[in-house]
């Protein structure tokens, strides 16, 4: 890892709470290692972009933090809790304050726009007041400007509204951690772009803390804090987009020599 | 495994034997998994509920017809034959023990196998294959309980209803089958039927059906939760749902009917 921005971090892990932190990661399918010996800190507040090449393991690692994938090795603590050592209510109770916005959004492609926002909701907050309820999904699609596609199928959707309602679902449960999985892949630029802006807003708005997955250098160039590069199943080097874009390390400079 | 082997899987595969007993075990897995959510709560009856409105009620139109059918084809069929023995009058008797018995069942079942095990595959394959199963779960959502147990138990339930529909829907076929030819009155017809039928007749046949919607179930949900290689995947879990669906009826029947013996029911 590079040394410049390695001091950077530690300074930055003692001075605030750490939201997830992950020590020695590994997940092997069969023979081949995927992640071996991954370590990451997230902060409170922070955008941190996890950047790898296809294939390197990036989605593998954030489905390991919400417990889609159980690693072979390694610690994984989010908000204070042993990721690893909960057991099934305990985390499902956990999940309820992560969001995880998926590659393909897995919107459920049976129910409409409403009730797919609506689904969390009715399962967890079932106390909750039909018209209160109502009210939030509404607010939550006007967040990401489709209040008019509440009773749209998601078949009816373009892929930049579909990438929208997805945000819109991830949030509605009011998460205080949103893990992104490739959340411009498959869109045109400027939709790509409008996607990582509303991220950006979203974040505020609702004051939570992200991990982004991506090979996108625009993603972290307008949204990350901070970039860690995963290479080999490990945490290569991390920084700000500007330092890394300024390393000397070769397999850093592969990526942005594609710029 | 051998996936490229095509809608029987590993069955008809070089290395079939230990990829069939693979297979085996991880169903019984799932069989073992679905014994142990479905007691534990939390219960999910409105899914339930709808899941028996869809594999039910929406079943019912083709099993009527199927049945329809069935009651007047065995009905005319048969009539030549007991002609030849001068026992035309054991029509409507053995058309109902016959229909009651094993057809009524065994037809039913295989219906609900090709339409209800096949759209199970395919719907929880293309949720699996596009990321639906995994959104429900970081939901928090137990997907093999809002899923695989609210279908495993509406096919158990409804397959038994579905079948006793069909069999009332089969004789009455009959009804009208018998007077094509001859001019029997209903209650004549009735009283025939009901005569020739016996507890023992309708019993496990009523038992057994319920063992086939849990094949049904199970079998749909299995193929549809273990779907890889997006759509090809998801087409393929849906056709082999139904032929191991269906094998497993006709393997059930004649446990059925081994048992049926046995304890002196035939």
């Amino acid at each position: 890892m590079e040394h410049a921005t390695e001091s950077r971090t530690d300074i930055a892990v003692e001075q605030e709470e750490v939201v997830v932190r992950i020590r020695g990661l590994c997940k092997a399918f069969g023979s081949h290692e995927v992640l071996r010996g991954f370590d990451l800190d997230l902060l409170r507040g922070e955008n941190l972009m996890v950047l790898g090449k296809s294939g390197s393991g990036k989605s593998v690692l954030i489905k390991c933090i919400i417990g889609l994938l159980r690693p072979d090795a390694g610690h994984i603590d989010v908000l204070g809790q042993d990721m690893l050592a909960l057991r099934h209510d305990a985390l499902d109770r956990m999940r309820m304050r992560i969001g995880f916005l998926f590659q393909s959004n897995a919107l459920y492609d049976s129910m409409t726009v409403r009730q797919n926002l609506e689904f969390p909701m009715r399962r967890h907050w079932s106390v909750m007041d039909a018209n209160e309820r109502k009210a939030r999904i509404m607010k939550a699609l006007e967040d990401v400007g489709l209040a008019h596609t509440a009773d749209l199928m998601p078949s009816e959707l373009s892929g930049g509204m579909a990438k929208r309602v997805g945000l819109a679902r991830t949030l509605i449960m009011r998460p205080e951690i949103v893990l992104y999985d490739e959340p411009t892949t498959g869109l045109d630029p400027i939709t790509g772009r409008e996607i990582v802006e509303l991220i950006l807003q979203l974040q505020r708005q609702y004051n939570t803390s992200s991990i982004l997955i991506s090979h996108d250098l625009n993603v972290a160039k307008l949204a990350a804090n901070r970039v860690v590069v995963l290479h080999e199943g490990r945490a290569h080097a991390q920084g700000t987009y500007d330092e890394l874009l300024r390393a000397k390390d070769p397999v850093v400079r592969r990526f942005f020599m594609a710029l | 495994m051998n996936r490229a082997a095509p809608y029987l899987g590993p069955m008809v595969s070089t290395t079939g034997y230990r990829d069939l007993i693979e297979e085996a075990g991880d169903m019984a897995r799932f069989t073992g998994r679905f014994f142990r959510e479905v007691l534990r709560p939390r219960y999910e009856w409105e899914e339930l509920l709808r899941q028996a409105f869809i594999n039910g009620y929406r079943s019912l139109p083709l099993v009527a017809v199927t049945a329809f059918i069935m009651g007047l084809v065995l009905t005319v069929q048969s009539r030549p034959t007991l002609e030849r023995f001068g026992a035309e009058s054991m029509l409507p008797a053995m058309v109902a023990i016959s229909v009651v018995r094993e057809i009524g069942p065994v037809i039913t079942a295989l219906i609900c196998a090709g339409k209800i095990g096949s759209s199970m595959g395919a719907e929880l394959g293309s949720m699996k294959v596009t990321e639906q199963i995994d959104a429900m779960e970081v939901s928090g959502t137990n997907p093999f309980k809002y899923l695989v147990v609210t279908r495993v138990v509406s096919t158990t339930l409804m397959v038994p209803v579905l079948v006793v529909l069909a069999d009332a829907i089969a004789i009455w076929a009959s009804y009208i089958g018998v007077n094509f030819k001859d001019t029997v009155s209903w209650p004549l017809f009735h009283q025939q039927v009901f005569d020739s039928l016996i507890f023992s007749d309708l019993l496990p046949a009523f038992f057994k059906s319920f063992f086939f919607g849990f094949a049904i179930g199970i079998v749909g949900c299995y193929k549809g939760f273990h779907t890889e290689r997006g759509t090809e995947g998801v087409g393929r879990a849906s056709h082999s749902a139904v032929v191991v669906a269906s094998l497993m009826i006709f393997m059930l029947d004649l446990v059925a009917v081994q048992i049926t013996d046995i304890l002196g029911l035939n």
